[in-house]
């Protein structure tokens, strides 16, 4: 099966440039097959998943920065703090105005990566020292550290931008105040350093799963693509048609392997119905032909009442083995329905067997066969009565019909592990392996049947049967010989017990 | 001449039905309706009834009903498309004393309404007697004038009914659903086979002929002349 799917025009040229592979879709274009796949749901999945990262990688970055920047700031705001407290609280001899300067300009010139400001203003604003020539507006002189922006002074040399820094003012006597600031440019620093990363890291990899996503989509739309093609062959009526499957065991794959079963049972059962209305056209034609010739040839041939009356019985004949075809045909497929399970109940099956027995003896008298039966009182299953009898009547008029003349039939009923088996010996050709499923179809005859006269559904009959009764039937070889055995399940206690609850539900009446 | 009242609504198997039993020497009345088949039978002029199941206006199983609550008796064959055995049993449940699936062979009709119309009497006989042939229901014995037939018990069975119908035609399926009361078909030749085994115990070479083959029909045990 699978070889065959390989070797289809379509698994062959996956490409959509043949027009064949691709005849059931509208659009073939490039374009419609980017627009196709960008409208899938794998697109769509990979792209939301992309963004679901991207998402969660700007939020991871943010923490890092936030708790670096919180790190760092409380870092410098301990210093400035620090370094405020050191010079304002020095014994009062140092707060004069010149060693108060020099401290200032001691600590402004020891600052190797010129993150330092400092300045001494007047309450009024006046300058007094340091690197600040202004009192920043808005900055309350409290001892707190505080952001605040620095103008006039480019001390990182990045150009006219005004200097964020963290600082502190802390008012020194009754008319001064000492101003302490720390530059944010490490904090800057940190910033730009994870905003690389973010760049870097984070934008090759969306374009990474959106890439990855639409060769994806691509990838499946494709294949999807080839399958509708393959299926729309199907539709079209080339019932031979299989999925493309290429053996990678993916999702699409599995399901292609399943369908392509799945179509061989379609194949197979449709095979089967096809066989089925030859073979009823078949042998209805047969009688029917015979009665048409018949009856020509009387009207032409015919001089007297009683000849034309012969004729007239002999196509009556024909008709009537024309009718039980016919019957037969609706008989089983009335069984096939199943619609009298409902009417199923206790029956004995060696009561079953002792009247087809006796229903059949005369018939393996005449033909001169022994018809031998080994039954087992008791055998209580569940069933239709009439329907058990017919089957098990049907498998010896078959098993009469093949024995040869003076050898024995065996009727045999026995009780096994798992329940009661009916068996039917004969001594007749036997059903070859390669047959025994075949025979069972309806109206398939053996070519070495073909002599005897029957109309090829009697088997099917008793597969019908079975089948309702849940029942299981088995063809062995019997050396020579057909052995066939029906396997029944004995009925169960809590069955019988539904059985005839039901029964008497459905026929208050009858007693 | 026996009077049958067709109660059909389909004018094909009207004409068809009709047709054969006039040409059988039957009077043939017909009803096309429920109503006005119910009527007619109220007539009590008909001594056989053929009442289809689907009807116009009143279906044939509730024109038997109402017959019978009536005190009406005459024999009645259900014919019906319906051929499930539940249908069946349902035909004869409500007043039907044969039924018949459609489609169905004339002559299957011919002979179950000749059997209607001359009901065999299951009275307390104990011994049957048609020409040379004696049946005692007692001790199961038959014999053929001074012949004593060894009989198995379905041929015993056989013999009773074709002794209680002597002269009528008996179809196969007559005789499955009477005789071994099976409601499916003999698939084979199988009745022909019982009747025939039973044909040469009853009728040894040289003797005259009782039980006889009908073609296409079924089987008639003659009284002798």
């Amino acid at each position: 099966m699978s070889n065959r799917a390989i070797t289809t025009p379509a698994a062959a040229t996956p490409a959509p440039a043949t027009p064949s592979a691709t005849m059931a879709l509208p659009g073939t274009t490039l374009l419609d097959r980017l627009r196709r796949a960008a409208s899938s749901t794998i697109f769509r999945w990979t792209l939301s998943i992309s963004g679901g990262f991207a998402g969660m990688a700007l939020l991871l970055f943010g923490f890092i920065y936030w708790q670096t920047a919180l790190h760092q700031r409380q870092k410098i705001d301990r210093t400035i703090l620090l370094e405020a407290h050191l010079l304002a609280q020095a014994p009062a001899r140092d707060l004069e105005e010149p060693r108060l300067e020099a401290r200032l300009a001691a600590w402004l010139a020891n600052d190797p990566h010129e993150v330092r400001y400092a300045g001494i203003f007047r309450r009024d604003g006046r300058h007094l020292a340091g690197n600040l020539q202004a009192m920043p507006k808005h900055l309350p002189v409290d001892g707190h550290a505080r952001q605040a922006v620095f103008k006039g002074i480019d001390r990182d040399h990045d150009g006219d931008d005004p200097e964020v820094v963290r600082a502190v003012a802390t008012a020194i006597g009754p008319d001064r105040v000492l101003l302490i600031g720390y530059d944010l440019d490490e904090l800057e620093d940190v910033q730009d350093i994870i905003r690389r990363a973010l760049e870097l890291g984070l934008a090759p990899a969306l374009l990474l799963s959106i890439a990855g996503g639409t060769w994806l989509a691509w990838r499946a739309q494709s294949r999807i693509a080839r399958l509708h093609a393959a299926i729309g062959r199907i539709m079209g009526g080339q019932l031979s048609g299989r999925l493309p499957v290429d053996h990678s065991g993916d999702d699409l794959d599995r399901l292609a392997t399943a369908v392509n079963g799945m179509l061989d049972e379609i194949e197979r059962l449709v095979e089967g119905i096809r066989g089925v209305s030859d073979s009823i056209a078949h042998d209805l034609r047969t009688p029917l032909t015979r009665v048409r010739n018949r009856l020509e040839r009387s009207r032409d041939e015919a001089g007297t009442r009683d000849e034309f009356q012969a004729a007239a019985d002999r196509a009556i004949a024909s008709i009537d083995q024309a009718l039980a075809v016919v019957a037969s045909v609706l008989r089983i497929s009335a069984i096939d329905h199943g619609r009298r399970r409902e009417a199923f109940a206790r029956v004995d099956l060696a009561e079953v067997l002792s009247e087809a027995a006796e229903l059949y003896e005369p018939l393996a008298e005449e033909k001169g066969v022994a018809l031998l039966l080994q039954s087992r009182p008791g055998s209580i299953v569940v069933g239709d009565h009439d329907m058990l009898l017919e089957a098990v009547g049907n498998l010896l008029d078959n098993a009469i019909k093949f024995a040869p003349v003076q050898t024995p039939v065996i009727l045999a009923l026995t009780a096994e592990t798992y329940g009661l088996r009916i068996r039917i010996i004969d001594r007749g050709p036997g059903i070859v392996p390669g047959e025994r499923d075949r025979v069972l179809q309806r109206f398939y005859r053996s070519e070495r049947s073909r002599s005897v006269p029957g109309n090829g559904l009697g088997l099917s009959l008793v597969a019908a049967v079975m089948a309702l009764h849940g029942f299981r039937m088995e063809i062995e070889d019997a050396g020579p010989g057909c052995i066939i055995d029906l396997h029944c399940q004995p009925a169960l206690p809590w069955v019988l017990h539904n059985q005839q609850h039901s029964l008497a539900a459905a026929h208050p009446d009858a007693s | 001449m026996s009077r049958m009242l067709l109660i059909e609504d389909d004018a094909e198997t009207v004409d068809e039905v009709s047709g054969y039993f006039r040409s059988r020497g039957y009077e043939v009345d017909c009803a096309s309706t429920g109503p006005d088949g119910l009527r007619q039978a109220r007539d009590g002029a008909a001594d056989v009834l053929v009442v289809d199941r689907m009807l116009p206006g009143l279906d044939g199983l509730e024109i038997l009903g109402l017959l019978r609550r009536s005190e009406i008796r005459t024999p009645a064959l259900v014919l019906s498309a319906l051929c499930e055995i539940d249908d069946r049993v349902r035909g004869l449940r409500a007043g039907g004393d044969d039924y018949l699936g459609k489609p169905f062979a004339l002559s299957e009709l011919a002979a179950r309404i000749e059997a209607l119309l001359r009901r065999p009497t299951h009275g307390a006989e104990t011994m049957l007697r048609v020409g040379p042939l004696e049946l005692n229901l007692v001790s199961h014995t038959a014999r053929r004038g001074g012949r004593i037939l060894e009989l198995l018990p379905r041929e015993l069975r056989l013999l009773e009914y074709m002794m209680r119908r002597v002269g009528q035609t008996v179809t196969r399926t007559m005789l499955f659903e009477d005789v071994w009361s099976y409601n499916f078909a003999p698939r084979s030749n199988l009745v022909d086979v019982h009747m025939g085994r039973l044909r040469r115990k009853l009728d040894l070479r040289g003797e005259e002929e009782l039980l006889t083959n009908v073609r296409g029909v079924g089987f008639v045990l003659k009284s002798p002349s």
